[in-house]
């Protein structure tokens, strides 16, 4: 318990669209230094893309469920693009569905963020909230990597790799 | 024809005539063989144009969002790569060239944990791909064409100022030297006639 104190004392807060104050490498040298190899264990396969590890167990049900649900309705949205209708939502914003690709995700990832400060509700320093932030963490740092410049580039890397290399 | 000599017979007369009737119908040929050439690369260019306003216009569409490209959680080059461009052959202008048909791609297929975000991109990368792959072809095709366009330009310049000329030339100067070659005959003959008749009045 004095451990799990000790570490979220000493991370830094996270607010959804601001640069990540600290890199992944670095929550997880902290959480290895300050947990038990027992809580480091089951935090490894705690991952924002993925419900499941691939034992197939989950990091925490209530993230594994809205992991599920939002894969479910990506899997909705994808099928209804294909059979020319509107999809039908059950945990998403409708918003997403006339967005732009990065509104997008940007939404769906808002979205991933308000989830989880459900789950983490009434949880003070407990394994949940060190699950959360990890996946808050990864939320900020894949949002961060957004970039105009880089995206314009990997998009010319692929349509255009021959104008790439002369350049 | 310069430092080539002339014969100075029917034979050869009869020849450069027939040199001269050939190239006369081949130069109009030739001409709207330039012609047609020119105005199908004009065709072809601005196809080109049209193609490139719209990949340019695909990209705007594509501005405000192709931040999503650097998601650091895809790699989007994994997902859609050209495996070839299918094309066939066509004969624009009397000219053997490589018509586009279509990419064929090799596409990732796309799992249900992928982001939303690929989908979109792989539609634009294809579009592109496409529109760059028929410039491509229609690039090669002006080449092509532009090739055939010197060779016609340097036959149109050859029967011109050579062979049409030359041909002309030769066929009045054998005319003079043949009539030239009468007169002298007929005068010889006279000469000798008057010669004779002396030599018997005589």
């Amino acid at each position: 318990m004095s451990n799990l104190v000790y570490l979220m004392c000493s991370l830094p807060s996270l607010k959804f669209g601001e640069v990540p104050p600290i890199t992944m490498d670095e929550f997880t040298n902290d959480a290895k230094d300050q947990l038990s190899a027992k809580h480091f264990k089951l935090l490894e396969p705690v991952d924002i893309y993925q419900a499941a590890d691939s034992d197939g167990k989950l990091g925490l049900k209530s993230i594994g469920t809205m992991l599920d649900e939002l894969q479910d309705d990506i899997t909705e949205i994808r099928s209804a693009k294909t059979q020319n209708r509107a999809p039908n939502l059950t945990r998403l914003p409708h918003a997403v569905i006339n967005a732009n690709p990065l509104e997008r995700e940007k939404l769906i990832m808002q979205w991933q963020w308000q989830e989880l400060d459900t789950i983490q509700a009434g949880e003070v320093f407990t394994f949940t909230e060190v699950m959360v932030y990890k996946l808050r963490l990864q939320i900020l740092s894949r949002l961060h990597s957004f970039n105009q410049e880089h995206g314009s580039q990997v998009l010319a890397s692929v349509v255009n790799p021959s104008k790439e290399k002369e350049e | 024809m310069a430092g080539a000599k002339i014969k100075y017979t029917k034979t050869e007369r009869a020849r450069q005539k027939k040199i001269l009737k050939v190239s006369l119908r081949m130069l109009p040929l030739f001409e709207a063989m330039e012609k047609s050439l020119m105005s199908t690369i004009n065709t072809i260019a601005e196809r080109i144009e049209e193609i490139r306003q719209v990949i340019e216009k695909n990209k705007q569409a594509a501005e405000p969002w192709v931040a999503v490209m650097s998601d650091s959680h895809v790699d989007i080059k994994t997902f859609i790569s050209v495996n070839k461009i299918i094309t066939k052959h066509i004969d624009v202008a009397g000219v053997r060239v490589e018509q586009y048909e279509s990419v064929d791609f090799n596409v990732m297929p796309i799992e249900d944990n992928t982001p939303l975000w690929v989908d979109d991109a792989i539609v634009l990368m294809q579009e592109q791909l496409q529109l760059l792959a028929e410039i491509e072809c229609l690039d090669e095709q002006i080449r092509l064409l532009e090739d055939e366009l010197l060779d016609v330009r340097a036959r149109i310049k050859l029967f011109e100022n050579r062979r049409i000329p030359n041909a002309k030339t030769a066929i009045r100067k054998i005319g003079q030297k043949l009539q030239d070659d009468e007169r002298l005959t007929i005068a010889t003959a006279k000469v000798v006639k008057m010669t004779q008749k002396e030599e018997v009045m005589v």
